[in-house]
């Protein structure tokens, strides 16, 4: 038990309240939230590193002392370390690019004290072991980017700031019910409980029956918070709405709290349960839950990959263009744990699935990062987004554009950037998969590769190439943003050539989600989990 | 204020003897609120009613200035800002003022929480001390979930006000 797994959290939390009561003090208020974001940096370093200490540790914190299942407990894995690490660093650069864009007054009324919130919450649900504390967390998230997306309060922000509004909060509604739900039929809100008991359905009284719906439902509530379709309607408004380096932290890291909530619950907690015999489905009867979530991702996922990159393909402006391809990414994301999820949890395609997701999303995170931030400084300084206003940016501002650039080809996947690897993996899980759903995986991605590519090329020349007009002749973005974004993209060309460490980091989170005993008995105490060791494997 | 918009003595009347009985209620709600039904929220949203109950029947110059005594020479000069630089009402009138509580109530809770960590126990850890051989009350009962309440409290209170407040001004 030790302290540090609240750090990152708590950081967050006293920013914000700073921010909260620093409001007169516009320059004191900027510095705390910078400090805030530092702070965070420098928590997660070493959180991660009290994570890696042993090797393989499961941290465990138990708020106010209260035992699990009893009280609500925080735990830091492998897993939620590497989504924390993509939180510090996005988010210290999103806010940077804050300070030095949002105008003056929007900032003192509010705009840190919510930055700082949104972060608490995304952390939270990293951290969080309890289904019912995640809701907690998710709301905290989303009330602040609630708030933050309509922050510029013109009629646009308002329209798509009530889509957003009113989808999420259908979507809390649903959790809310669902969480109810598994309460109700499986008697614990603690993940590692709940695992504990699915695994031995008799010995709890638990009708899994009952659990595969509900847990179907709550699959819907992360898919809409992922942007997968068919729940993407919110994504396009909502990301050109938003004050740029907040669309950065939408795309970047919020998103990827609906993956990290899809890997963590059903292919960690929920993957030890079996759908009962009895009932008319012979085919499933008796296999793992993970058949039935694997075929609607597999859905999702394909149509996420055709529909955003088609969508993306037509946009004729930069941020819609980038909140499309956000559509279609995403669906690249979640497609291998689809494939991962035709196997069990010990098999070597499981393993592969969910490593290839986690480090999709990963690239995801910065590649969407630097490129919004970029169609920020474009909008800030030549204000459209307009391709018909563009062109000629990469003479203007020469190192935003290569930011751009690294941005664009690692989302289509060149060697050496990171994003090569993450195709690469995804590719290699549909291959070695050897069966119908692998090479259905194989064809979506390709098709969706092209799809990038053309939407990725389209956006560079239009925008990019050709002579500057007079309004991108306005462009002189501050140097200091300039290098912020710069820096991302540095970030981008470096876990590419250095992938190997990326690729440790990744695995040792797969082996955190595979190995649902380890964590059961890292929270519920050591004798707990031999349920699950004689169960499933 | 014409005479024709004032409330009427009746309503005065009440008001006047009604809200101390709901701010003393509120109050021991808060104070019992760890270990009986009550607590910071329903105690903040109480007292909040009996703010409410003020600002209705004698009007929010009054609530603010008046009771709240938020008159320091500052309000004069915000009257003449006002027109000049919206935000400086947000941030210097009474809506900063009451926006401020909340802040502070947050930083309470969350304080509260951070003195269990200094005591080396996990965040948000609780502790009751109990005085014995008290007269007339015999045994009291001083709980450290009280700061917490406190804290929720006066963001329950802050947060209601400022609703009032700027919704009030619309």
């Amino acid at each position: 038990m030790s302290a540090i797994v609240a750090a990152p959290l708590l950081v967050a939390l006293a920013g914000a309240i700073g921010c909260l009561l620093l409001r007169s003090r516009p320059r004191l208020l900027r510095g705390v939230s910078l400090l805030a974001g530092v702070g965070y940096l420098l928590a997660t370093v070493a959180l991660a590193r009290a994570v890696y200490a042993d090797g393989d540790a499961i941290l465990v914190y138990y708020l106010s002392g209260w035992q699990a299942p009893y009280g609500i407990t925080l735990v830091a894995d492998r897993l939620s370390v590497i989504f924390i690490g993509l939180t510090a660093i996005v988010s210290l650069a999103a806010l940077w690019v804050s300070i030095k864009t949002i105008d003056a007054s929007g900032q003192r009324i509010s705009y840190h004290a919510l930055y700082q919130f949104m972060v608490v919450g995304i952390t939270g649900s990293f951290l969080t072991a309890d289904i019912f504390n995640l809701f907690v967390w998710f709301e905290v998230m989303l009330m602040a980017s609630y708030v933050l997306v309509v922050f510029h309060s013109g009629p646009e922000q308002t329209r798509a700031g009530m889509q957003y509004v009113v989808l999420n909060l259908l979507g809390s509604a649903v959790m809310l019910l669902a969480i109810g739900g598994l309460y109700a039929t499986t008697g614990t809100l603690n993940m590692a409980d709940i695992a504990r008991r699915l695994a031995e359905p008799a010995a709890y009284g638990i009708a899994p029956g009952p659990v595969l719906g509900l847990t179907g439902l709550l699959l819907c509530v992360f898919a809409l918070k992922a942007g997968l379709v068919p729940f993407q309607f919110w994504v396009p408004g909502a990301y050109q709405a938003a004050p740029p380096p907040v669309t950065a932290m939408l795309a970047g890291v919020v998103k990827k709290v609906g993956i990290y909530a899809i890997i963590r619950l059903y292919f960690s907690v929920f993957a030890v349960a079996s759908i009962p015999d009895a009932g008319g489905l012979a085919v499933v009867a008796g296999k793992p839950f993970l058949v039935v979530f694997g075929g609607v991702i597999l859905v999702m996922a394909l149509l996420s990959i055709l529909l955003g990159g088609i969508g993306a393909a037509g946009r004729n402006n930069l941020d819609a263009l980038l909140a499309y391809s956000s559509i279609s990414q995403v669906g690249f994301i979640v497609l291998p744990l689809a494939v991962a999820a035709t196997t069990l949890p010990g098999d070597s395609l499981f393993r592969a699935g969910v490593l290839a997701t986690i480090v999709y999303a990963i690239i995801h995170g910065f590649a969407k990062g630097v490129l919004f931030l970029v169609s920020g400084a474009i909008e800030d300084h030549v204000g459209t987004l307009e391709f018909s206003q563009l062109g000629g940016i990469s003479e203007q501002a020469p190192v935003l554009s290569g930011a751009f650039f690294v941005g664009g080809l690692t989302l289509i996947g060149i060697p050496p950037l990171f994003g090569f690897f993450g195709k690469l993996l995804v590719f290699k899980v549909g291959v070695d998969a050897q069966n119908t759903i692998g090479w259905i995986a194989v064809g979506a991605t390709l098709i969706g590769a092209i799809l990038t590519i053309t939407y990725v090329t389209r956006a560079w020349e239009r925008a990019f190439w050709g002579p500057p007009n007079e309004f991108v002749e306005e462009l002189t973005a501050s140097p200091s943003v300039v290098a912020v974004i710069a820096g991302l993209a540095i970030i981008i060309i470096a876990l590419g050539i250095g992938f190997q460490p990326v690729y440790e980091l990744a695995n040792g989170a797969t082996s955190a989600v595979i190995d649902t005993d380890a964590y059961v008995r890292a929270v519920l105490g050591p004798e707990s989990a031999h349920a699950i060791g004689g169960g499933l494997r | 204020m014409s005479s024709s918009n004032q409330t009427t003595v009746i309503v005065r009347t009440v008001v006047r003897s009604v809200v101390p009985i709901i701010i003393l209620v509120a109050i021991g709600l808060l104070l019992q609120g760890h270990n009986f039904p009550g607590g910071g929220f329903i105690g903040g949203v109480l007292t909040v009613t009996a703010f409410a109950l003020v600002y209705i029947t004698y009007g929010a110059e009054y609530l603010s200035q008046y009771l709240l005594g938020l008159t320091d020479g500052s309000v004069a000069r915000r009257e003449t800002q006002d027109v000049l630089d919206p935000d400086t009402a947000f941030f210097s009138g009474t809506v900063g003022r009451y926006s401020a509580v909340f802040g502070i109530g947050l930083a309470l809770a969350v304080g509260g929480g951070l003195g269990a960590v200094a005591f080396g126990e996990p965040f948000l850890s609780q502790a009751v001390l109990y005085f014995d051989h008290i007269p007339v009350f015999g045994v009291i009962e001083l709980a450290s979930a009280l700061v917490f309440d406190l804290g929720v409290y006066f963001v329950v209170v802050g947060s209601l006000l400022t609703i009032l407040a700027v919704v009030g001004n619309e």
